[in-house]
């Protein structure tokens, strides 16, 4: 039926494999190979690439449902979700940290400039929102997959979002203190100080270490429950409860950190006294990793819940 | 010539579809018939963006293969699916070129 063509250079064929491996895995494996035939008869090229390649955006975003189990790509997006909501959560509390009970006086009094208020409580009642979304609608869940359990490593994923918090906690106040009696430390880059050691803040060489030992902790919380989603593989309605309540999860939890975005640039802007945020290199590494995480979050969210609804009748 | 979305009778799923009404075809012959017939090249990417929803919404269904060139066919649903199509865009096109004979001196093609 088909012509042979000449066999694709080395280039060619590995911006075709570049292209393909955008796709998700169970689309690779049920195209994969006539895409590649198909490239095999019509001679391929950068720009089939190219096409490729865009359309696996889509493809990510909406993957068909014939290609999975239900089930399945409900607990990935779960997952997912679960870690792009814990990493928002970290920046939203790096956020707090870094604009409130700090600064001078004359700062304080212009930080209360309307958008700045009306993002605080914007952030404030998204977060609650969010929290409270993530606690109800995730227990059942949890409490399903904890009497599944039966191996000491399940538990130990399971009880990693309660144990790791509570350990960082404990070793943030360990430091704190620690860091009150040494001094603050001198980061290159910074010129001013963050923070007030006077008002019992930490100097910003300990602030920096606190931030990154706040995300590994977060990291290793979300990445219990993702594990146990994987190895315990739970079904029925406690997963699709725990789908929808994911939504408004990520959702709320967006718009806190969008929240937390614009009185981060109203701080930099009408209150520059203020502490935290006056530098531009922190608004140009905060807006772009806020932005990014609610997307991977949202996005994850509702291919979750998507699969939960029956498919539209045809 | 750009057609600023004047073209969605050229839609990519409906061209599939019509091209899968005459025989089983797989993705090369496919992009081929639409090329030979229609005057339309679909990318690969395309092609499989609109193979891979028409198979999910269960308009069109793989045959079994031997190698990696898989045919489609189309299905009872996508048949009637294609019908519906082809009967709007014909009521379309009928009354275009009634009023482009009458008040254009339109001949046709």
């Amino acid at each position: 039926m088909s012509a042979p063509e000449p066999p694709r250079k080395s280039g060619e064929d590995f911006l075709v494999r570049a292209a393909l491996s955008l796709y998700p895995p169970a689309w690779r494996a049920r195209y994969g190979a006539e895409v590649r035939a198909l490239l095999d008869d019509s001679g391929g090229g950068a720009r089939a690439a190219a096409s490729l390649a865009w359309h696996a955006v889509p493809a990510l975003a909406w993957p068909p449902r014939h290609l999975h189990d239900g089930s399945g790509r409900m607990r990935s997006s779960l997952a997912t979700t679960g870690i792009a909501w814990t990493l928002l959560a970290g920046l939203g509390a790096v956020f707090v940290q870094l604009t409130q009970a700090q600064g001078s006086s004359q700062g304080a009094a212009l930080a209360q400039h309307p958008v700045i208020q009306w993002s605080y409580w914007a952030f404030d009642g998204c977060l609650a929102l969010s929290v409270l979304a993530v606690a109800l609608g995730g227990v059942w869940l949890w409490l399903q997959m904890l009497r599944t359990a039966r191996r000491r490593r399940e538990v130990a994923w399971l009880l990693s979002p309660v144990v790791v918090p509570a350990v960082f906690l404990v070793a943030a106040w360990a430091i704190a203190r620690l860091a009150r009696r040494v001094g603050p430390l001198v980061v290159p880059w910074q010129s001013r100080p963050v923070a007030d050691l006077a008002n019992g803040g930490v100097g910003p060489g300990w602030f920096l270490a606190l931030v990154i030992l706040g995300f590994a902790a977060a990291a290793l919380s979300a990445a219990g429950p993702a594990l146990a989603l994987r190895g315990l593989r739970p079904e029925g309605p406690a997963v699709v409860l725990a789908a929808r309540a994911a939504v408004l999860a990520a959702v709320t939890m967006g718009l806190a950190c969008v929240a937390s975005v614009v009185a981060a640039v109203g701080l930099y802007l009408w209150a520059p006294a203020y502490a935290g945020y006056h530098e531009s290199w922190q608004l140009a590494v905060y807006l772009p990793a806020v932005l990014l995480v609610s997307a991977v979050a949202v996005v994850s969210a509702g291919r979750g819940i998507r699969t939960a609804k029956p498919p539209a009748a045809t | 010539m750009r057609r600023d979305g004047l073209d969605r009778w050229a839609d990519p799923p409906l061209l599939v579809l019509a091209s899968l009404a005459d025989e089983p075809r797989h993705g090369y012959a496919i992009t081929q018939d639409i090329a030979d017939t229609m005057g339309v090249r679909l990318s690969a990417g395309t092609l499989y963006a609109v193979i891979s929803r028409l198979e999910s919404r269960g308009l069109i269904e793989p045959l079994e293969s031997d190698d990696r060139r898989r045919p489609y066919r189309l299905t009872a649903e996508g048949a009637r699916e294609l019908a519906e199509q082809s009967e709007r865009m014909q009521q379309v096109a009928s009354v275009a070129q009634r009023r482009l004979r009458a008040n254009y001196g339109w001949a046709g093609a």
